[in-house]
């Protein structure tokens, strides 16, 4: 475990989030540091994934502040939150790769939306070598649908890091996936990661999955961050909460 | 999106002959339009439209000629139809045409029907006022024609009864009898007689009142001969009386005749067979030209006369003081 | 009680329309455009419907000329069968009957697909990817069914004449440049333009009814099914609601 202090990406400090009358983050607090992974860790249902997208600004908090690269997010307008995503990656539970578009196009897209004075060139490059990265150069004019699970992952990735976040948020990128292929994915994650020397938060309640790729675990119980700590002291915990998670 | 560029061209195919098909469609409207378009209106003012609307038609000798543009109240009996009209029938209609408002069909729609006149007149301008055509519409018609009904109803009664009792008199039986034939024969004969010496009489009667006429000094010397005044009144009694009974035998001679003209059509009965004989033909023929010379003869006369006793009144009225002395002096010169 | 609450949720879902609609013309409408998915939605809503429509056009011309001859027979007037059907066509039934089969073709198709899009969280990963959902999504597919009902309306009112044409030939013989001359003698602007003009209000009811729907739709495959179907209903109710309204208005403006 690392400890010295290195400069925080997010900042997320006493998040207030409710459907109706239902609270589903009371007062989240977070600090993500540059170059690490955190997972959050939680039951279905506990706001995970609701804590993602309020970071992302595709849901917008009650109350508290979302501090992303020094900017929060909950106050800003369209242009800035733009700006602001253009840095953020977000790895899609259903991977939502647009099924009316080829791989190719699905990876142009954003590319072309958010450098918008990029050349043909730049964009033919960037898109080879995104799908290189993830071993899928060959299907690079195949449609979505004619894919399997794993490689829909893969490219859904791939679109992800095209470009270049410096931070990545995934939701459960193994559920769904064969233990086989979730190792794949998992190994790419970590390997992307290093390559372009990112910090991500990942929800995932797989435990392999966590092992394999967490800097830090926080669980997220009731709305509030319940604790948080490496695999390791998350695992010797005695705790009732957190043990049901690691059996 | 695999091929964009045959998807561009396919839509650029389909946007592009939906566009030119609504120009098209357009454009042949707008050249129907244009043909009605023109703003030459007439006008004309009605006292009843019979339900004619905005938008009926304009025919000119039953020719498409336009549309009703505008009806207007203008007060309690006028109300001025504006009309649209095609400007190629322009220069068709004359000022002095008439415009009426009919029907298409029977039961159609209501149309102004405009029609020509014969006659010299300038060609319409535009704004002019049409005279209208009187026409009698469905519910006049309809309200006369029960009148009549009514009244052919009455004729057919009363003719029915006369039918009846013709069917009954002897006059029948008189003309089916065969030597009746002989003695109409006869009678036709002395009837050319009667006429001819009617029409002599008449001639003589003519000369006579000419004469009387002619003189109007002689009527003032006969009026103040007292003794002549009598003798003429005396004799236009008896003129008067003779006329009445020329009058008389005219039309029985008339009717007569009538029932010969219907013997002869019907080609039945002795008549007909009387009538055979060429000769017989010509008398009769002869007759009935002399009956009509001595009636119109008569006719002058009677005129003549008429002509004379509205001038003797005339002249009474003028010297009414005159008169008196005279009439006082007839008296005295008849004492005498 | 259920049908206070009824009501409650019909106006609120009325006001979430009108809400959607007003955001169309805030939002969809600015700068900056996306032409090439216009085009593309242009195709695909316009050029992939001409197939149904002309079929359905040209089945209704011709089975409304056959459904109208008798009548006119009776009355002696079948010479106007042309006139009647021409006008009845380009008034009414060509944009009625293309409306709704456009309605049942397009607007299930956009409420399914931005329904999946929603419930498959294509449309957060536009937002993500720095693409306004709306605009690219929404203001595109509204704006092409709003530009294409017109054009397939007019093709379609083209195919049902023919249609007509052929039908009037089934009993009796005209000539083709007859009938053109009888119907087009008896159109007026005033008949063509409204019923042009309602389409494009049609068009835009289908595409705004669709977008809505597929926008909002609820998790689950069944949530698509339920956006698709009754994004079909309520365009099909809003076209004739539309339609009496455009009927009401062309007749306060004296056009009829």
């Amino acid at each position: 475990m690392e400890t010295e202090i290195k400069e925080p990406v997010i900042v997320i400090k006493d998040l207030v989030k409710a459907f109706g009358d239902k609270k589903v983050l009371d007062g989240f607090n977070l600090t993500v540091e540059k170059g690490s992974n955190v997972v959050i860790l939680g039951k279905s249902g506990s706001g995970k994934s609701v804590l993602i997208k309020c970071i992302i600004g595709l849901l917008q908090s009650d109350s508290g502040s979302i501090l992303v690269f020094k900017g929060n997010i909950s106050q800003m307008n369209e242009d800035e939150l733009d700006q602001a995503r253009s840095k953020i990656g977000f790895l899609f539970q259903s991977n939502a790769l647009y099924d009316s578009m080829t791989i190719r196009e699905n990876l142009e897209f954003p590319l072309l939306r958010h450098w918008v004075d990029i050349t043909k060139e730049e964009v033919e490059r960037l898109v080879n070598e995104a799908l290189e990265n993830v071993d899928l150069l060959h299907t690079m004019d195949m449609m979505p649908s004619e894919l399997s699970g794993g490689m829909l992952k893969r490219v859904a990735l791939a679109r992800t890091m095209i470009l270049r976040p410096e931070v990545i948020l995934y939701d459960e990128p193994t559920t769904g996936l064969d233990p086989v292929t979730s190792r794949e994915i998992e190994n790419l994650i970590l390997k992307l990661q290093k390559k372009n020397h990112s910090s991500s938060i990942i929800i995932s309640h797989d435990m392999n999955c966590v092992k394999n790729t967490a800097d830090l675990v926080v669980l997220l119980l009731e709305g509030k961050c319940y604790t948080k700590g490496t695999y390791e002291e998350l695992k010797q915990s005695t705790d009732e909460n957190i043990k049901q998670f690691f059996e | 999106m695999r091929n964009p560029k045959a998807n561009n061209i396919k839509l650029g195919a389909f946007v592009l002959s939906a566009l030119v098909l609504m120009i098209f469609a357009f454009f042949i409207i707008g050249k129907n339009n244009n043909i009605f378009g023109n703003d030459f209106r007439l006008k004309v003012q009605f006292s009843n439209l019979n339900g004619l609307t905005k938008g009926n038609n304009v025919l000119f000798s039953g020719l498409q000629a336009g549309t009703v543009k505008e009806v207007e109240l203008i007060n309690d009996s006028t109300i001025e139809v504006t009309m649209q009209i095609n400007s190629k029938v322009k220069s068709f209609i004359h000022k002095n045409a008439l415009a009426a408002v009919g029907t298409e069909g029977l039961m159609g729609n209501k149309v102004v029907n405009i029609s020509p006149v014969k006659g010299i007149s300038k060609k319409v301008e535009e704004g002019d006022l049409l005279k209208v055509k009187n026409t009698a519409n469905m519910d006049e018609i309809i309200a006369k024609l029960s009148k009549t009904n009514d009244n052919v109803a009455i004729i057919s009664e009363v003719l029915k009864g006369t039918v009846l009792r013709i069917d009954s008199s002897a006059i029948l039986k008189l003309i089916n009898d065969q030597s009746i034939g002989i003695n109409l024969k006869a009678s036709l004969k002395n009837i050319y007689k009667t006429t001819s010496n009617a029409n002599e009489m008449t001639i003589g009667l003519n000369h006579l009142v000419n004469d009387i006429k002619k003189g109007k000094g002689t009527a003032g010397l006969l009026l103040t001969d007292t003794s002549m005044a009598s003798t003429l009144k005396d004799a236009i009694v008896q003129i008067k009386a003779a006329g009445v009974n020329a009058n008389q035998m005219t039309n029985q001679m008339n009717t007569m005749v009538k029932d010969l003209n219907h013997e002869l059509t019907n080609g039945k009965g002795p008549l007909n067979r009387l009538l055979k004989d060429s000769l017989t033909a010509k008398n009769i023929s002869l007759t009935i030209e002399n009956l009509q010379k001595g009636t119109d003869g008569f006719n002058q006369n009677m005129e003549a006369l008429k002509h004379n006793f509205l001038f003797r009144g005339y002249f009474r009225k003028l010297d009414s003081k005159k008169k008196e002395e005279q009439s006082e002096l007839l008296k005295s010169s008849q004492k005498k | 009680m259920s049908l206070v609450i009824r009501f409650k949720n019909f106006l609120d879902e009325t006001g979430n329309i009108a809400r959607f609609t007003a955001r169309f013309f805030s939002v969809g409408i600015k700068p900056r455009y996306e032409n090439k998915e216009l085009f593309n939605q242009c195709y695909i809503i316009g050029y992939r419907s001409l197939p149904l429509v002309g079929l359905t056009a040209f089945i209704m011309g011709l089975v409304l000329t056959m459904q109208l001859r008798p009548s006119l027979v009776d009355y002696g007037v079948e010479s106007q069968l042309p006139v009647m059907v021409g006008l009845a066509i380009v008034r009414e039934i060509g944009p009625v009957i293309t409306a709704l089969i456009f309605a049942g073709k397009i607007g299930s198709s956009i409420g399914a697909e931005l329904g999946s899009m929603k419930v498959t969280e294509q449309i957060d990963a536009m937002t993500v990817s720095g693409i306004k959902p709306f605009k690219y999504l929404v203001a595109t597919r509204v704006l092409a069914t709003t530009l294409m009902l017109p054009l397939l309306t007019i093709l379609g009112d083209a195919i049902s004449l023919f249609g007509a044409y052929l039908g009037v030939n089934i009993r009796s013989v005209t000539s083709f440049d007859l009938f053109f001359l009888q119907v087009f003698k008896s159109l007026d602007f005033s008949d063509v333009l409204p019923a042009i003009i309602k389409t494009l209000f049609f068009g835009f009811a289908v595409g705004i009814v669709g977008c809505y729907k597929g926008f909002n739709s609820t998790k689950g495959t069944q949530g698509v099914g339920i956006s698709a179907n009754s994004a079909v209903v309520l365009s099909s109710v809003m076209i004739f609601i539309i339609d009496l309204l455009a009927v009401q208005i062309t007749e306060l403006m004296g056009l009829n």
